[in-house]
């Protein structure tokens, strides 16, 4: 009882920590003009998911999820999976040589827009529409294939990889995404494209050498942090690529299906958690003149780092304790299951549920980065023209401007909202799924998913929370 | 001197607000459990 009143408070008071007073802005433009006030959508959100729980709870009995069938819709030719390969090695090489041989203005070269936009962002929008696309044109992958292949062609044949160790799991994958969103959001020097050149030539470099020593697909898998990254998010979508064949499924069909090897909680609480620091940078209580940051910042400054430095330190703490705090908010959800039936413990448990997490990590990146998507992605139709920023014209686009009226701020403000809602409305979706074959009593499974809507209103909170403190 | 790191917190009572419904649905979710658990207990018996 004890532990579940502490499990309880806990969860009120990660979700009131987490909660600042302004957050991301990503190319928001416009000022919103909203018929009701920002708070009143949390409330309306959370009257959702509750709703979505007893609908769930008195319509849902027995598990639809866990074994879905796939129908085959298309079979395509192996020269297109050489094609998407070529694309994919050809965009890489394209933004390594932008990113030395260009502009070091951040918007007049491609690379930036390249990797924080096109990579980062929309390809998880992609990915939720047509399955796992990064697969096909991973360069790294591709490379490494190709060298395999003329290989095997030659007559010598690659020496038999080693096993990928069960204990490494997905931590260099949570530790890739964690790196990532380090550059992005705490390196001072993140827009800078000869630096980022080097990054993107260091990581592919790691990806051929763990390849090389694990063997492709294992290495793939497990540890290349972008596929793994990309793979979660394509377990959501109806369209399954497996073996040059398309397949049909529910939506949500195959996030189940995740195997929830040792660092697979923790990937996903990095990828909510710098997702959600990304939000806290920019708001007031973090960026502000009397904010937390230039407070920190100070401090670092007064024992002798160099102000650069300092700032860089104090970004690591916050996103450090996000992620800290998202995995805390998660982890009492999962006690607080835990109390309810006999024989299960809560690593399992954390395990066993974390397919759960992934509609919420989509809905952040969704909500947080459509307005940056949505305006700096048009950037793309000059930038393609003009990779270098040295006043080429390719295709003749480069005349091309971004439209700051495409979407308002109403518009992004409902699509942020819709996306939280719906995606923790499919994470309660795939608990409650998840519950009903971990208890053996529907009782059972339906109390033990309490904690899990409490988890998923106060992440919902949050998000909401940190856009709104975006918006003003 | 730096101010503290909360002070821009401004219109704090606002994010109070966010919080509210997860306070509140925590609280009832804890209820009913716990009226739950007791059936429970009761139905053993």
């Amino acid at each position: 009882m004890r532990r579940r009143l502490l499990a309880a408070a806990a969860l009120a008071l990660g979700a009131a920590l987490l909660v600042p007073g302004t957050a991301l802005a990503h190319g928001l433009v416009g000022k919103q003009d909203l018929p009701i006030p920002r708070w009143l959508f949390a409330w309306a959100a959370a009257v959702v998911l509750v709703v979505s729980f007893v609908a769930l709870a008195t319509l849902w009995p027995r598990p639809r999820l866990e074994r879905v069938e796939e129908r085959p819709v298309l079979k395509v030719p192996a020269v297109l999976e050489v094609v998407c390969g070529a694309i994919g090695i050809g965009a890489f090489v394209a933004v390594v040589w932008a990113g030395f041989a260009g502009s070091q203005t951040a918007t007049a070269n491609l690379a930036p827009t390249m990797i924080y936009v096109v990579f980062w962002v929309a390809i998880p929008f992609a990915t939720l529409l047509l399955g796992d696309v990064f697969a096909a044109f991973n360069p790294w992958r591709a490379a490494a294939r190709g060298v395999s292949w003329v290989f095997s062609r030659a007559g010598g044949g690659t020496p038999t990889p080693l096993a990928y160790p069960t204990w490494l799991g997905r931590w260099p994958a949570a530790l890739g995404i964690l790196a990532f969103a380090w550059v992005e959001l705490v390196y001072v020097n993140r827009d800078d494209p000869s630096t980022l050149a080097i990054l993107v030539l260091l990581y592919a470099a790691v990806q051929l050498v763990g390849m090389s020593l694990y063997g492709i697909e294992p290495w793939t898998r497990n540890a290349d942090a972008f596929s793994v990254y990309f793979r979660l998010f394509s377990m959501l979508s109806p369209l399954h690529w497996r073996a040059r064949e398309l397949y049909l499924r529910p939506p949500l069909g195959g996030a189940p299906r995740l195997d929830p090897v040792t660092g697979t909680v923790a990937l996903l609480c990095v990828m909510i958690g710098t997702v959600s620091f990304d939000g806290l940078s920019q708001g007031q209580l973090w960026t502000g003149t009397d904010g937390i940051a230039p407070h920190l910042q100070q401090r670092f400054i007064n024992v002798g780092f160099s102000a650069e430095t300092a700032l860089e330190i104090t970004f690591t703490i916050g996103l450090l304790v996000m992620v800290g705090l998202v995995s805390g908010v998660y982890r009492l959800g999962v006690v607080g299951m835990q109390s309810v039936g006999r024989g299960h413990d809560v690593t399992e448990l954390s395990r066993r549920f974390v397919h759960s997490l992934i509609p919420i990590a989509l809905a952040y990146v969704i909500a947080h980065y459509f307005s940056l998507l949505t305006y700096q992605g048009q950037a793309m139709a000059f930038l393609v023209s003009d990779p270098l920023g040295d006043g080429s014209d390719i295709f003749g686009t480069a005349t091309a401007t971004i439209d700051y009226n495409l979407v308002g701020a109403n518009g992004v403000w409902y699509v942020q909202v819709f996306a939280l809602v719906l995606g923790h409305a499919c994470g309660l979706t795939l608990a409650h799924d998840r519950a009903l074959v971990v208890y053996s009593r529907v009782r059972e499974a339906t109390r033990s998913q309490y904690w899990m809507l409490a988890v998923m209103v106060g992440f919902t909170s949050l998000g909401l929370w940190l856009l709104s403190a975006a918006a003003q | 001197m730096t101010a503290p790191p909360l002070a821009h917190l401004g219109h704090w009572y606002h994010s109070l607000l966010y919080l509210a419904p997860v306070v509140i649905v925590v609280v009832v979710l804890w209820v009913q459990e716990r009226r739950e658990r007791r059936r429970g207990e009761a139905d053993e018996e």
